[in-house]
């Protein structure tokens, strides 16, 4: 009865409501659609022999806490406070509900406001919602609300410029978002050094937006991106994928025009814990607020005046609006963006600096480590890198990855499971908790390989 | 009250890091894009922290509070030796993109429970890559949708939905480009075989329908109804919302279904957290298959006998015409092993869960209604049963009409004034087709002695002078919220002073 209180108890129950057994409960269901044999899979178990399998199980995997690991790739091997998972899984928190009873669901629906603010100051625009599923969902749902907002007044119906360097993953999800719904999607091109071209930036005026990500997926900051709403001027939209963390040292995009920012919340609050569950940012300008997708809270006074929060501009929702929403999201992942809230709020801005001047620290030593192996050499050698950056070497990326691998070392995400063109391409991605015998390492096992495949 | 932003001590950080590797870090960032200004996030310690949000928690109901007879929404106990084991390394801190040999454990549990939502829901392949019930929609309409154009069915641009359902489906359906053709319910809220008959057509690419409906009524007709829209060349979608009624009972694929998703946030015991993170996994039939997002786990035989012992070497695996992906990733792995965990539980006996929940239900409802109780002058002013079945599944619904017209009190009056009792509002004015309706979902995991005392206070509570339930709630941390100041003044972050 440990999961089922009334086990046991069955008849009197039925008793009561004058049934015979639990299959009169189950007489509605038609004779040719019910299954009778019972279903063919394993025994049940006790919670500790649950355990046991769990632990084997999953202790089957390498950790990427276990050895000395470079593979970001768009997720981060941070280091989440303990008083976060502590906290956040209170069963106040983790048992309840979306807040559609704000008169007692006060707490998740203040700790999503206090959210929403620390989004807003983070990215620097007025406007956050309380999270989408994960980065890619966030940059195809912002395209989708731009074309929205921006469709009307656009000289180019429907087009939207998205940036050559978003990783094929995630663009695969920004295809399937944007494929039935009139958006056409073109390809904003960079220059040699990874850079976006403004020239072809300029072509992009008059359509309903353009998509970049700052940095790109090359790990690579770019100056340019600043100029780019200038030159596409107010009738399109520009969007921002950003490094949540990188904004600690980097400028907010809110603040070099950017329309929407989007991007991964994970850094904040949880581990990579397997790609999910994670949670993505969406932040916006006021214009765009009434079209936007997901969920926000608003803060407001109760029948006795007193201050109270709740959800707000539900009507844009689909399940009050239907096939006219502005998005079919209805579950999200609000129990990560409130680890993301504990986790930014424990930072605080000083840790939040301190945080990014880590990950800065630990790329451009581990950078000028690599660059030192001769044979490899940097994909765009002047451009500043956060987090990650890529090189090229002497052979096939994923037989480099294979090598060091088999010598104890995750060395980096091979480019060529994104572009065919980039074989030869390994990123490397450093985070807060690199540490110098790490890159050491990263360094030896790299060298062993390119000896062997040199020799 | 106290907000977050109320702490703002000196400069310095509630957390503890260890200084950057190099110093002058700044300098790889061009003065061009340094950031001018810090965000005003809190400056607070830790022990500041810890207050505010047991404080907040503190002011938040969840299942652990009390009983949470949330319809449609399947509020069940949320285990705890899930959570412990999502804790664990070989999960928390696991790259998605590491190579296959690092990570067969994980893959070992993708497969096996892709492998028990096949058999559950009498489907052939399933993806867990949906990490909502939501995006499970969209991704199975996606599949269809490729599907159809693979056949040159493109004239096919309708999805059909009947008046009753979660508002998800259609705005799934519309986000993948399709115009929505909705059926009015009959007349005892069950599905319109004639409505559905008038509907279909060549240019019907596919229904969307969740059975039991969200009256929590069975569809007797559901093989009849996958039969027209067949016969017409539309394809058939089970909305698993619902799973919870049925698991072991039937399955969607006996009722001619070609896709399904399943939430595993409401069936297989991921907590909701708030309102997420969900999981949405679907299961196809094998024409659908060749589609699905990738990547999908897949096994060969190991000579070794497998980094799990098992036998099997276990790999990812791309179906040759997929779509592509809806998540980045591999969709919300951790939402999956707490759902392993949990099916570990039952194994085969999972029809007991569905025993259980369709029994409670039953027993709720019937304790409420039941003319022969003593609160007999109460059930006389009682609202119309929204559900006219003699057997519900596991979930019912109510309608207050009655008690609007003879006291005015509205059910979003009951809802909150079942707030002072200690309960969780039901799910409040759905599905539309019902007025002023209650939707009442019990789950197995509450006990007879619960479900007795719930009754008996819904029954005190409509025998309550109007007054005091029109102006509940009383006792909750704030009274009644005004949602209309919300969206009108939209405060919707703290302005700071300076």
């Amino acid at each position: 009865m440990d999961q089922l209180p009334n086990l046991g108890r069955e008849q009197e129950m039925l008793d009561s409501m004058g049934l015979k057994s639990i299959d009169d409960l189950f007489s509605d269901i038609p004779e040719d659609v019910r299954r009778i044999d019972p279903l063919p899979l394993r025994g049940p178990q006790s919670e500790e022999e649950i355990w046991a399998d769990a632990q084997h199980l999953l202790g089957a995997n390498i950790d990427l806490d276990s050895r000395p690991s470079f593979l970001s790739a768009g997720l981060a091997r941070n280091f989440v406070p303990t008083m976060v998972p502590m906290l956040a899984t209170r069963g106040e928190f983790l048992t309840s509900y979306t807040p559609y009873q704000p008169e007692v669901s006060q707490g998740m629906l203040q700790a999503m406001w206090e959210f929403q603010t620390m989004v807003s100051e983070l990215v620097g625009l007025p406007v956050s919602n309380v999270s989408m599923y994960d980065a890619s969902t966030a940059a195809a749902e912002a395209i989708t609300t731009a074309v929205r907002v921006k469709g009307r007044k656009a000289t180019q119906k429907g087009v939207v410029y998205v940036s050559q360097f978003v990783p094929p993953h995630r663009l695969s999800v920004i295809e399937n978002y944007t494929q039935g719904v009139g958006i056409e999607l073109r390809t904003l091109e960079h220059n040699s050094d990874g850079m976006v071209n403004l020239e072809a930036a300029s072509a992009a005026a008059g359509a309903c937006a353009v998509y970049v990500e700052q940095p790109n997926a090359f790990g690579e900051l770019d100056e340019g991106i600043t100029q780019i709403k200038e030159i596409i001027g107010e009738n399109t939209a520009l969007i921002v994928g950003v490094d949540a963390v990188s904004l600690g040292i980097v400028e907010a995009p809110g603040n070099y025009g950017a329309d929407i920012v989007v991007g991964e919340g994970q850094p904040f609050g949880i581990g990579p814990t397997a790609g999910g569950p994670i949670y993505g940012l969406f932040a916006c300008k006021k214009d765009y607020l009434r079209l936007m997708p997901g969920r926000i809270v608003g803060k407001t006074l109760d029948e006795d005046g007193n201050d109270a929060f709740t959800l707000t501009l539900s009507t844009r929702e689909q399940h009050i609006r239907r096939h006219r929403a502005t998005s079919n999201i209805c579950s999200n992942e609000t129990l990560i963006a409130l680890m993301g809230a504990m986790h930014m709020a424990l930072l605080g801005p000083e840790g939040l600096e301190k945080l990014a001047l880590r990950v800065a620290a630990t790329t451009e030593v581990t950078k000028q480590a690599i660059s030192g192996i001769p044979g490899v050499e940097l994909v765009d050698p002047k451009t500043p890198n956060f987090r990650e950056f890529a090189v090229k070497l002497p052979g096939n990326a994923a037989d480099a990855v294979a090598h060091m691998d088999a010598a104890g070392v995750l060395g980096g995400f091979p480019m060529g499971e994104w572009w065919d063109s980039m074989s030869s391409y390994l990123l490397i991605g450093c985070d807060e908790r690199t540490t110098q015998s790490d890159i050491d390492a990263l360094v030896s096992a790299l060298m062993a390989w390119v000896e062997e495949v040199s020799a | 009250m106290s907000e977050i932003f109320d702490f703002n001590g000196a400069k310095g950080s509630g957390w503890s890091q260890p200084e950057p590797m190099k110093e002058d870090a700044i300098n790889t960032i061009p003065s061009s894009l340094r950031r001018s200004t810090l965000p005003r996030w809190p400056r607070a310690s830790e022990p500041e922290l810890v207050r505010h949000y047991t404080w907040l928690s503190q002011r938040n109901f969840g299942i652990d509070t009390g009983f949470y007879p949330l319809g449609s929404c399947t509020m069940k106990h949320n285990p705890r030796i899930n959570e412990r084991i999502v804790q664990l390394p070989g999960i928390d801190r696991i790259h998605p993109l590491q190579p296959e040999h690092q990570i067969q454990g994980l893959l070992s549990i993708f497969y096996e429970m892709q492998e028990m939502l096949e058999i559950c829901a009498g489907m052939d392949q399933v993806t867990l890559q949906p990490v909502a019930g939501a995006q499970g929609e969209f991704t199975a309409i996606r599949c269809i949708q490729e599907y159809h154009r693979q056949n040159g069915d493109i004239q096919r641009d309708k999805v059909i939905v009947p008046d009753s359902a979660h508002g998800t489906n259609p705005a799934s359906a519309a986000m993948c480009g399709y115009e929505i053709v909705e059926i009015p319910s009959g007349e005892d809220g069950r599905l319109d075989l004639d409505a559905l008959r008038a509907a279909v057509g060549e240019d019907t690419a596919a229904m969307m329908i969740t059975n039991p409906s969200t009256l929590g009524i069975f569809e007797p007709d559901i093989a009849e109804a996958a039969e027209i829209v067949h016969t017409a060349g539309g394809q058939m979608y089970y909305d698993g919302a619902n799973f919870n009624a049925i698991l072991g009972k039937t399955d969607p694929g006996r009722m001619g279904f070609d896709a399904v998703h399943y939430n595993l946030h409401k069936t297989f015991s991921q907590p909701h957290g708030g309102g997420g993170p969900g999981s949405g996994p679907i299961g196809v039939k094998f024409h659908l298959a060749d589609f699905l997002p990738s990547p999908i786990a897949d096994r060969e035989e190991a000579e070794d006998g497998g980094a799990t012992g098992d036998g099997y070497r276990y790999f990812w695996r791309t179906p040759p015409n997929s779509i592509g992906k809806v998540q980045q990733w591999h969709g919300n792995s951790g939402a999956v092993v707490r759902a392993w965990a949990y099916y570990r539980r039952y194994g085969r006996e999972l029809e007991l869960m569905s025993e259980h929940a369709v029994l409670n239900a039953n027993y709720l409802r019937h304790q409420i209604m039941n003319p022969n109780r003593e609160h007999q002058n109460s059930i006389h002013s009682m609202p119309v049963d929204g559900a006219p079945t003699e057997v519900v599944k596991h979930e019912f619904t109510l309608s207050m009409m009655p008690l609007k017209e003879t006291t005015g009190v509205t059910g979003k009056d009951i809802a909150k004034r079942l707030l002072d009792y200690g309960y969780m509002s039901p799910t409040l004015y759905f599905p539309m087709i019902v007025p002023e309706c209650l939707m009442i979902e019990p789950t197995e995991t509450e006990s007879r002695e619960v479900l007795d005392k719930f009754a008996e206070d819904f029954l005190t509570i409509l025998s309550e002078d109007p007054e005091v339930i029109q102006t509940a709630p009383h006792t909750t941390d704030v009274r009644r919220v005004d949602e209309v100041l919300a969206a009108r003044t939209l405060v919707l972050r703290k302005e700071f002073e300076d």
